[in-house]
């Protein structure tokens, strides 16, 4: 379609494309083949709840608590402990990841053990940490917190090293000091590569709450799939593993949101 | 105003430099000149020839192997904050704004907001960018950056500026547009300026007087003085004369 513009200049509209139908339709095409999936799989055998039994498990949850816990406040419960662990992780994970990343002397100090306690599961210190801290709320927050401070440490050690010469240059050239070179020349640059580790944290970090949640909870999503398992409730496992995946998914948008606040310079391609 | 006195002294000075290889190159050999206050003095010469190790080496950034650098008769050692440098790459912080840019230099000094704004306002004007103030960088075309380079550069009120190429990556029709500007800002707003360039015709244009550098290493081949009235017409006579006799002195960069 022809058009003409305020400027008098013939322009094109952005016609919707038979492109743009198939790229907005795949999606749900996408979710189609997974209910018709998942609607085989339970009408082949019995023991695989159907959509319409996890429907009404998901209702009946809604009215009774589990634990006398209401089903919003397993999923507060969950959250409440990643948020905590999260911003711990943020403000650790960046301050160590700021001195080894700055000071070469700290990071042949540190750089080693790190290297060695980063491969170590955040789930294999559960026995470590539940001898030392028992079983309460810390050693909970204790293990996320170890999931969450790695990727922010190394993508914060990562984003310094890799400022490039000629912003440190810039630096000197306007007569920066010390402070003023980490403050407005390095962190500004390594900051993408932070808010990225961020990210990667906020996944890893809901991923291990609820793992440590079904090791030993009274609370949370977590514990919902150990509870389900334990009394064969299976269509319980199943609202408590697509309320995971649906809490994940906003996390992930909510940190990318964030992402564009904290960086504003970089949607402008 | 004393048109020679001598601000900054070059005595010779060398620096050599190991290349990816690790093969040691002599990038500058043995070169002394000196700059007097207020010129607009152009270096030339063909690529790759170490003028920019040479720039680096004045401007503090890099430490010269022999010889030294003496400003206003004293010994530079380190980066001098009387020494402004607008570089070949812009390398203006993806994150700051325009104002942001410009007024790095009084800022990172501990010049109050209000002082270093209305500073940093009145070169945005100079090189002609008013009403981008908040704009990112990524939002400016190659020229636009260069001229935040500039007003950044002169904001940060050096007594010698040293411009490293800086219309090097840009298309010909900005260039000339961009020599017109460093002309008249250089103009309105009298300080020494070092001009680094391979390109003879915007070397003649800019230059009050014009060294000429033989191929890496650089040493100096001859000083041309340049006195043709400005705004200079770089199609008259006297200035095909100059270009051309500064062309046929020259080593062929390829």
């Amino acid at each position: 379609m022809v058009r003409t513009d305020k400027n008098g200049q013939k322009g094109e509209f952005k016609k919707t494309t038979p492109k743009d139908i198939v790229y907005f339709i795949l999606p749900f095409v996408s979710i189609g083949f997974l209910l018709l999936l998942w609607y085989r799989v339970s009408s082949i055998t019995s023991l695989f709840p159907g959509m319409v039994q996890t429907y009404e498990r998901f209702l009946l949850l809604l009215e009774k608590p589990i634990m006398r816990v209401p089903f919003y406040g397993h999923i507060l419960a969950s959250l409440k402990r990643v948020v905590i662990a999260l911003l711990a992780a943020i403000v650790v994970g960046i301050a160590f990841g700021t001195l080894i990343g700055w000071n070469k002397k700290c990071d042949s100090f540190f750089g080693t053990v790190f290297n060695f306690i980063r491969p170590i599961p955040p789930l294999a210190w559960i026995p470590l940490i539940t001898i030392t801290f028992g079983i309460g709320e810390f050693p909970k927050i204790l293990i996320v917190f170890i999931g969450a401070v790695i990727p922010i440490v190394l993508n914060t050690r990562a984003g310094l090293l890799s400022v490039e010469q000629i912003y440190l240059d810039v630096g000197q050239l306007f007569d920066a000091n010390r402070w003023q070179m980490l403050w407005e020349v390095a962190m500004p640059c390594a900051t993408p590569a932070i808010v990225a580790g961020i990210k990667t944290a906020t996944s890893a970090a809901w991923m291990v709450v609820l793992a440590a949640e079904m090791l030993g909870a009274k609370s949370g999503v977590g514990f919902l799939v150990t509870r389900g398992m334990d009394a064969n409730d299976m269509p319980l496992v199943l609202v408590a593993m697509i309320t995971i995946g649906v809490i994940g998914a906003l996390l992930g948008v909510i940190t990318s949101l964030i992402e564009r606040l904290i960086c504003p310079w970089m949607r402008i391609k | 105003m004393d048109e020679n006195k001598v601000i900054l002294k070059i005595s010779n000075l060398s620096k050599t430099f190991e290349d990816k290889k690790g093969n040691v190159v002599r990038a500058v050999d043995n070169v002394s000149f000196d700059v007097y206050d207020n010129e607009f003095l152009v270096l030339l010469g063909p690529g790759q020839c170490g003028k920019t190790v040479m720039l680096n080496v004045i401007a503090g950034l890099l430490e010269p192997d022999d010889g030294e650098v003496r400003l206003d008769g004293e010994a530079v050692n380190g980066h001098s904050p009387k020494i402004g440098m607008v570089l070949q790459k812009t390398a203006l912080m993806p994150w700051k704004t325009v104002i942001e840019n410009t007024e790095i230099g009084p800022k990172w000094k501990g010049v109050s907001k209000k002082e270093r704004r209305e500073k940093a306002e009145s070169y945005i004007k100079l090189v002609g960018l008013s009403g981008f103030e908040k704009s990112y960088p990524a939002q400016l075309s190659g020229g636009m950056k260069q001229r935040v380079g500039i007003a950044r550069a002169y904001t940060n009120d050096p007594e010698i500026l040293i411009m490293d190429e800086p219309f090097g990556a840009l298309d010909a029709q900005t260039r000339y547009a961009m020599e017109e500007e460093v002309a008249r800002i250089w103009q309105q707003e009298k300080r020494t300026v070092i001009f680094v360039t391979n390109n003879i015709e915007e070397a003649c244009y800019l230059g009050d007087r014009i060294i000429l550098f033989s191929e890496r290493p650089a040493t100096i081949k001859e000083i041309y003085v340049n006195d043709l009235p400005r705004p200079r017409d770089m199609i008259s006579e006297e200035f095909m004369k100059l270009r051309t006799k500064i062309s046929d002195n020259t080593d062929l960069a390829i």
